[in-house]
């Protein structure tokens, strides 16, 4: 009886929004939520369709200037608590999503995105150009991008799939997870998490993968021309492959695979580094030997 | 090693070697693997510093930090992009450590500020600026006489968030998180100034705190930018 109430009450003060607008060749999207969900999905039409659930003291301003297409909730009574939108924009509209307690999801998208949230997921599929998604308290997921990639969180794991370009990927606590990555340039640490990274190692290419507690997982392909740094102060070294130290301090060595051209620098405080050929990566049978 | 060759490092690396040291040295390099690992940690420094983005920072909390840490936010004497470009970076070891560190703590907005001080008069290093002004002799001897302000920093940051939620800005479950990371980074400060003690010389475990400690500045400046966000 009471969640019939309660139903009824949300129905009543529950209003959707639907309004489309037509947008131009090299705009953008600028999207300003609190709390609930920012969906966008790309389409083949040069408009936006601008889809809100909201209560019916708030009211959604779709604004088009000349240059931008800006989304926003206004409420009687200061700022719209709860907003939950579904967006449909032309696959090359530029992306600028922003919110507080808001999830955040991308799909399809071709041009530059930004989003960032303080409590709430980032997912986004595609993107191009500059790619920058951050959250304080959510995962960060980010898929079939390519450009300039920076991915951030405090508090949770950072997944990168199928992405090239220039990479920077950094969270406190956190997992981070890079797959299926082509990039010549990729910086990535966490305080307290693992890190695995699957992809390429190019000539004269830099990648460092660092994290003060937790294991650094790298697969390497075959004929990698890379020079190897490993730092560890508390922790192991395995290779699955043989490889030949040749500079060696107290908590740091080296070795070069091929020509050496690429630099590749690996470090935990506390944890191990295992190098692993690319389809060993996900071989736990392997590393649990290895523990014991 | 070589203690004649080692202290010569910066200037190979600089390129202003004569040519009879430079092949002096090299030949030194190809038998001496001390020297080969050092003098890549060196180049692994100097370009981690020019790697340094030039944006100014974007939190307005920045210019107090500044101030705190020992680099002036104040009227600055704003030099040239050619000027800065062209200023040649020479280091001894020790000092290339210091700044090694100075620089991952600062930051890019530390470095930004710190790249506009105006010149000290004679000096060509930046170890000779700034905070690392009378800290040649050990890195160690830098992260502990600079972490005075480094504490203050913090505090300054630490009580801008405090701010924040007791204004509402932040609500208690963003403050729960953030104090949660802030704790796993000083607990990651903690161990990595402990090995350090034991291990003063290791290139890798003062690299490891001075980024470890940056992380908390960055932390902290990004937390303070999050409390407008709810206004």
């Amino acid at each position: 009886m009471l969640l019939n109430i309660a139903a009824v009450i949300t129905l009543a003060v529950t209003q959707q929004t639907d309004t489309t607008v037509p947008v131009r060749p090299g705009m953008r999207l600028d999207v300003d939520n609190f709390g609930g969900e920012v969906v966008v999905k790309a389409w083949n039409q040069n408009s936006v369709r601008v889809q809100a659930t909201h209560s019916s003291r708030d009211r959604i301003d779709v604004e088009v200037g000349a240059s931008t297409v800006s989304v926003k909730a206004e409420s009687r009574r200061g700022i719209a608590q709860m907003v939950e939108y579904q967006i449909s924009a032309p696959a090359w509209m530029n992306l600028n999503l922003h919110g507080v307690s808001t999830d955040i999801e991308v799909d399809g998208a071709q041009g530059a995105v930004t989003a960032e949230t303080v409590n709430g997921e980032v997912k986004c599929r595609g993107g191009s150009g500059q790619v920058s998604l951050k959250s304080v308290q959510g995962a960060v997921r980010l898929q079939n991008a390519k450009g300039h990639v920076d991915v951030y969180s405090v508090s949770e794991g950072l997944t990168l799939e199928n992405v090239s370009g220039d990479i920077s990927a950094e969270t406190v606590s956190g997992d981070i997870s890079l797959e299926g990555i082509e990039s010549a340039s990729v910086e990535v640490s966490t305080v307290s998490g693992d890190v695995t990274y699957e992809g390429s190692i190019k000539d004269g290419a830099h990648y460092r993968f660092a994290t003060h507690n937790g294991d650094v997982t790298v697969g390497i392909p075959e004929r990698t021309n890379v020079t190897v740094s490993v730092a560890t102060f508390n922790g192991d070294f395995d290779s699955s492959f043989p490889v030949s130290v040749t500079n060696t301090t107290k908590h740091r060595f080296s070795f070069t695979l091929g020509s050496g051209s690429g630099r590749l620098e690996l470090e935990t405080f506390n944890g191990d580094i295992r190098l692993r050929r690319p389809g060993q990566l996900h071989d736990k049978h392997h590393d649990d030997q290895e523990d014991h | 090693m070589n203690d004649t060759w080692t202290e010569r490092l910066s200037e190979y690396i600089d390129g202003t070697l004569p040519d009879a040291e430079r092949a002096a040295l090299e030949a030194h390099l190809a038998g001496c693997t001390a020297c080969r690992t050092t003098l890549d940690e060196l180049r692994r420094v100097v370009a981690r510093a020019r790697a340094l983005d030039d944006r100014p920072p974007a939190a307005d909390l920045w210019p107090a930090i500044a101030e705190q840490i020992g680099v002036s936010s104040g009227a600055h004497h704003v030099v040239s992009l050619a000027e800065r470009r062209t200023r040649r970076v020479t280091f001894t070891v020790p000092q290339l450590a210091a700044a090694a560190a100075v620089l991952l703590l600062l930051g890019s907005g530390g470095a930004y500020l710190a790249l506009r001080r105006p010149p000290v008069e004679g000096g060509g290093a930046i170890a000779q600026r700034g905070p690392a002004a009378d800290l040649t002799t050990s890195p160690v001897g830098w992260v502990q006489k600079t972490s005075s302000r480094y504490d203050a920093a913090v505090a300054e940051l630490q009580s801008a968030l405090e701010q924040g939620r007791a204004s509402g800005r932040l609500d208690s479950a963003t403050v729960r998180v953030l104090t949660q990371s802030l704790v796993t980074i000083d607990s990651a400060i903690v161990q990595a100034r402990r090995a350090l003690a034991a291990d003063p010389g290791s290139a890798y475990l003062n690299q490891h705190l001075a980024d470890t400690m940056r992380r908390k500045l960055e932390l902290l400046r990004r937390a303070s930018a999050l409390a407008p966000a709810r206004t």
